[in-house]
Parts: structure tokens; sequence; C-alpha cells
């Protein structure tokens, strides 16, 4: 398979892969409900998954594809972990939001 | 297109043997565990099989030492400076897990170890990866567990710096990964070795340095630091204690091996430079702001980003001798580090607590062996002969001037002179008469960060009297 089997340009690909990346780095920033925080970290490792699997075929290279289902595997354990956390957090709060918590006053 | 994956071969598997028995040691304190009625003997029980483990992994990777093997197709290299590293990262587990003998309470301890062994894990395979894969995972390995093990606590301040650390851990490997896919665009192969032989392309240059911001966050070099001291203080000591080393020795084989073997020498300099530039940064700022803090452990995060600074900035020219001394510095921070944390240990009740400077006041005459204990670690933290710390500084210099970087010079010293106040303030307190019912002084009953301060002594003025160096650090072998 050469580059030419791509029926879209790769750019495009890689383009939104870019905005997605760009959209979950807002989300963290902007965003102070730690779940919308979470699955903003999501959009960025999804962003880079495509850009992954994208690439992969690309270069006709397998890598890039076993290294996607990685990255899904250890994005599924971040957000079991993360989940939880939360969960202990505000399990005595009425709503959840990060600036509610400052104990630590960075 | 990628030559093809060989089959795996018991060489390979033999260059994981020491992450191996790490894991299966997790395992066994779990199923130990099962079988163990409540009790404070549940607490010894899994950190002797955690430390047994740790003991004969540590054996077995000195025996790697000299003997350099590219395992499972170059995703794993074996040898070379991946066995000091791992070195230090079994100590830092053995002292941390001795501070508190264990984390949390009595039914907790076994799980704790489990996944603090396992952390150890993540970053051995972060000091010997050799492709890009290996760097994600075993940096999410070591990450994971750290999430879980600074929420694991009843104090509401743990679990806030939990979440804290994950969102803003999570987002650094966010960036991270994504960097990895831009390189793997630029190149179509995973294996660094390929970075540096393919032609610099925007996709290259741009995946380095989302890559690099990853790595400078997990190594907190100012200006990403912001999370260190709130995770610090909030998490259990031992796990700060633990976090403070063995995270930091996993991201610099990482950035070490990327800043020696990866980058194309032709445009090396050009993308490293931002990164010296935030060492020295971080030698500035990071004692500047210790200098103000009440909480030890804060005072030791904040020393941690100063120190870590000095230890990037030894990469600096990226000369073979900045390597090693970038893991001489590397080392001897890990005893003067982990020392001081042994004695703050003992002068907790609970080791899950925090302890304010002030509790340093008059320490000289109540518990005189332990102000001696600290006074020696902290001259070293300061750059002080005759300690590990003063010689690591000097070849540091010796490093950085000799690679032609006079500024980084000018500013370690800059920095030192900061850090010599900050320290010496908590000596001061220590020797000064105070009146006894207005210090909060706790003492620990856990007998063992004594053994942790002997050794850590002992290696600080070993290595402070004779800088042994690595000589075998061969960042990817052929």
């Amino acid at each position: 398979m050469t580059p030419s089997a791509f029926a879209v340009p790769i750019e495009n690909y890689i383009g939104l892969s870019a905005v997605i990346f760009f959209l979950g780095v807002t989300g963290v920033i902007v965003r102070r409900n730690p779940l919308i925080m979470l699955m903003s970290i999501e959009l960025m490792f999804n962003a880079a998954n495509l850009a992954l699997i994208t690439f992969a075929k690309a270069w006709v290279n397998a890598a890039g594809h076993i290294f996607a289902f990685l990255v899904i595997t250890v994005a599924a354990a971040e957000a079991a972990i993360g989940l939880a956390i939360v969960v202990v957090v505000f399990r005595r709060a009425a709503h959840v939001d990060v600036d509610e918590i400052a104990t630590l006053h960075g | 297109m990628s030559p093809p994956i060989p089959y795996v071969n018991s060489a390979d598997l033999h260059a994981l043997l020491p992450t191996t028995v790490i894991a299966a040691a997790g395992l066994l304190a779990l199923v130990v565990d099962l079988f163990m009625s409540a009790g404070r003997a549940r607490r010894w029980i899994a950190v002797a099989i955690a430390a047994a483990g740790l003991v004969i992994a540590g054996v077995l990777t000195a025996q790697q030492y000299g003997h350099s093997y590219p395992a499972f197709g170059g995703a794993y290299m074996q040898g070379g400076f991946a066995v000091v590293l791992g070195e230090i990262a079994i100590f830092a587990t053995l002292v941390s897990l001795g501070l508190g003998i264990g984390i949390g309470r009595d039914d907790q301890v076994a799980g704790t170890t489990a996944i603090v062994l396992w952390s150890t894990c993540g970053a051995l395979l972060m000091a010997g990866a050799g492709n890009l894969m290996m760097i994600f995972l075993g940096l999410e390995l070591l990450s994971l567990g750290l999430y879980c093990l600074c929420a694991m606590s009843v104090r509401s301040a743990a679990r806030e710096s939990g979440l804290k650390y994950l969102l803003l851990s999570s987002m650094a490997s966010g960036f991270l990964l994504y960097g990895m896919a831009l390189l793997f665009g630029g190149t179509g192969s995973v294996a660094l070795a390929a970075i540096s032989a393919a032609p610099p392309s925007p996709l290259i240059a741009l995946g380095a340095g989302l890559f690099l911001v990853g790595i400078a966050f997990k190594l907190s070099l100012v200006p990403f630091h912001s999370w260190t001291p709130d995770v610090y203080e909030g998490a259990p000591l031992s796990v700060t204690a633990y976090m403070s080393v063995v995270t930091k020795a996993g991201a610099l084989g990482v950035l070490g091996r990327f800043a020696y073997a990866a980058l194309p020498p032709a445009t090396a300099n050009a993308i490293l430079l931002p990164v010296w530039t935030v060492a020295a940064i971080s030698m500035i700022v990071g004692n500047l702001a210790a200098l103000q803090q009440i909480d030890m452990k804060r005072l030791l995060a904040y020393s941690g980003i100063g120190q870590v600074g000095y230890i990037v900035a030894a990469f600096a020219g990226q000369t073979p001798l900045g390597l090693r001394y970038a893991i001489f510095y590397l080392a001897a921070y890990t005893f003067m580090n982990l020392g001081a944390f042994a004695v703050v240990a003992l002068m907790l009740k609970d080791a899950d607590g925090s302890l304010g400077v002030g509790a340093f006041a008059g320490l000289a005459y109540r518990r005189p062996w332990l102000a001696a204990a600290m006074t020696f670690f902290l001259l070293s933290l300061a750059g002080l002969p005759p300690t590990a710390g003063f010689t690591g500084k000097i070849l540091i210099l010796a490093s950085s001037v000799g690679a032609g970087y006079w500024w980084l010079s000018v500013l370690l010293i800059a920095g030192t002179a900061i850090s010599v106040y900050v320290y010496f303030k908590i000596v001061r307190a220590m020797f000064v008469r105070v009146d006894e019912a207005h210090v909060r002084a706790e003492r620990s009953t856990n007998p063992l960060p004594w053994i942790s301060i002997a050794v850590c002594a002992a290696a600080v003025f070993v290595l402070g009297i004779y800088p042994l160096a690595p000589s075998d650090i061969i960042p990817l072998a052929k």
C-alpha cells in the first residue's frame, strides 16, 4: 500500500488530529469540572491515536497501529484511576469543581 | 519500511529479569497477604517480601553492568546507564518502603507495596527504553501507580494531591504522546535511533518540542513545576520520598537517551537549547522559592526542583563526560535527599503526617545524632565539602564549562549560593537553644530509617571523597 491509498489527503487527518488535540488542551485548561478535564485528557490521547494510525498507514509500518492499541489500554487504566480519585475527593461535596478544593495552596 | 521483528530469545527475557522479579514480588506480597490475620505482622511480611524482591533485582541488575544488549529488537536497552539508574530506583524504593514500614493502614500495606513495586518496574523500563512505545509504557506504569499512592490516605490534602497530580500529569502525558506521534510521523519508525538518521523536518522539530515539554513536566523543571510542591506536601511522606527520586531516575534516563542518541546531531543543539534554559531557570527559581517554605516536604520539593536543574545542566553540549557526571550527581542526590527524608521520618510519630521547619529548633540538644546526620545531608544538598553534593557540582561545572556553556555555570553557582542560605536556615535552627515546651517534638518508633541514614551518610561521604562516576554509559547499543 502506498500513501496514495488515502482517499482523503493525509494533511486532513493530521489537521483534524491537531484540532482535537488543541480542543483537549483547551478543555483541561479552561474547564473546572474534573470529569470534563478527564474527558479532555482522553481527547488529547485520542488525537495522538489518530495521528499514529494515519502515519502508520502512510509509512506502511504496523508499529503505529500497535502503539495506538497500547495508548487505548493505558487511557482506559488512566480513566479508571481518575474516576476513582474523583469519587474519593468529592464524595462529601455537593458538586464537583476543582476550585473548591484548595487545602493545598499552589 | 521497518525491519521484521526478530523472535524473542532468552537473552531478551534475561534483560528484563530484574523487572520481572520486582513485578512478581508485588504479586507475591498480595497473595501472601490473603492468608494473614489482622495485625502489625502484615506490614512487616509485605515489606519483607518487597525488600527480598528488590535486593534480588538489584543483584541481577548489577550483573548487567557492562553488558550492553538491545533486547526485543532494540525496544529495551540492557546495560549502559540503565544499570545505574535502575539501581538508584531500586535503592530509593527500598528506603521509601522503610520510612513507615509500608504505606497506609495495616490492611492496605500489601496493596500499596505492590503498587510501589510495579511503579518501580515502570521506572526501570523508562531507564532502559530504546523506543517511543517503551518510554510511554514505562512512564504510564510509573505515573498510574503514583496517582493511587498520592491519594492513599484519609487526609483530604492527600486525596487532593492525588487529583492534582492525576490531572496535570496526564495532561503532560498527552503532550508527550502527541510529540511521539509526530516523531513517528517524521521518521516512520518508533525506534529512538531512527530519529537521528531521519532528515530534519518540521514534524521532528515540533514532535521533539512537545516530547521535551512532557519530560520537563515529569522532571518538574520551571515553568512546568507548579504541581510539585502541592503534590509533595499532600502525599504521604514515603510516597514523597519515593517520587522525588524514582520519577527523576526514569525521566532523566529518557531525557539522556533522547538528547544523546535520538536527536540528529545537526539540529540537536537548537532543539535542546530551551531545555538548558529551563534547567537554568529551575536552579534559580527552585532555590529562591525554597527560601519561603515552612513545611519540610514543600522545602524539599523546591530544593529538588533546583537540584534537577543542576543535573539537566550537565547534559548541555551532550558530552559523554556530562552524561557520566549527571548520573553521578543523581546518585549523590538520591543519597542526600533520601537521608534527609529519613531524618524527617524519624521526627514524625505517624509517617503520614507533615513536619514544619520549626520542629528542628533545638534538635541538636534533644537528639544530637539526628541533628548531626541532618546537618551532613544539608551540607551535601548545599554542595559543601566533604560531601558527594560538592564533588558532583564540581564535576557538572567542569563539564558545562568544558562544553562552552559559561552562562549555565554562572547560574549554577548563583543557584548554589541561594541554596546555602535555604539549608543553613535549618542547620542554624537545630543549633539554637529553645524552650522545650514550645517545640512539637515527636518520635517515630520505627527503627528502619536509622539504617537508611547510616547507608546514605556513608555513601554521601564515600562519593564525596572518591567520585565513582560510572564508565559504562552507552546510551544506545547499536
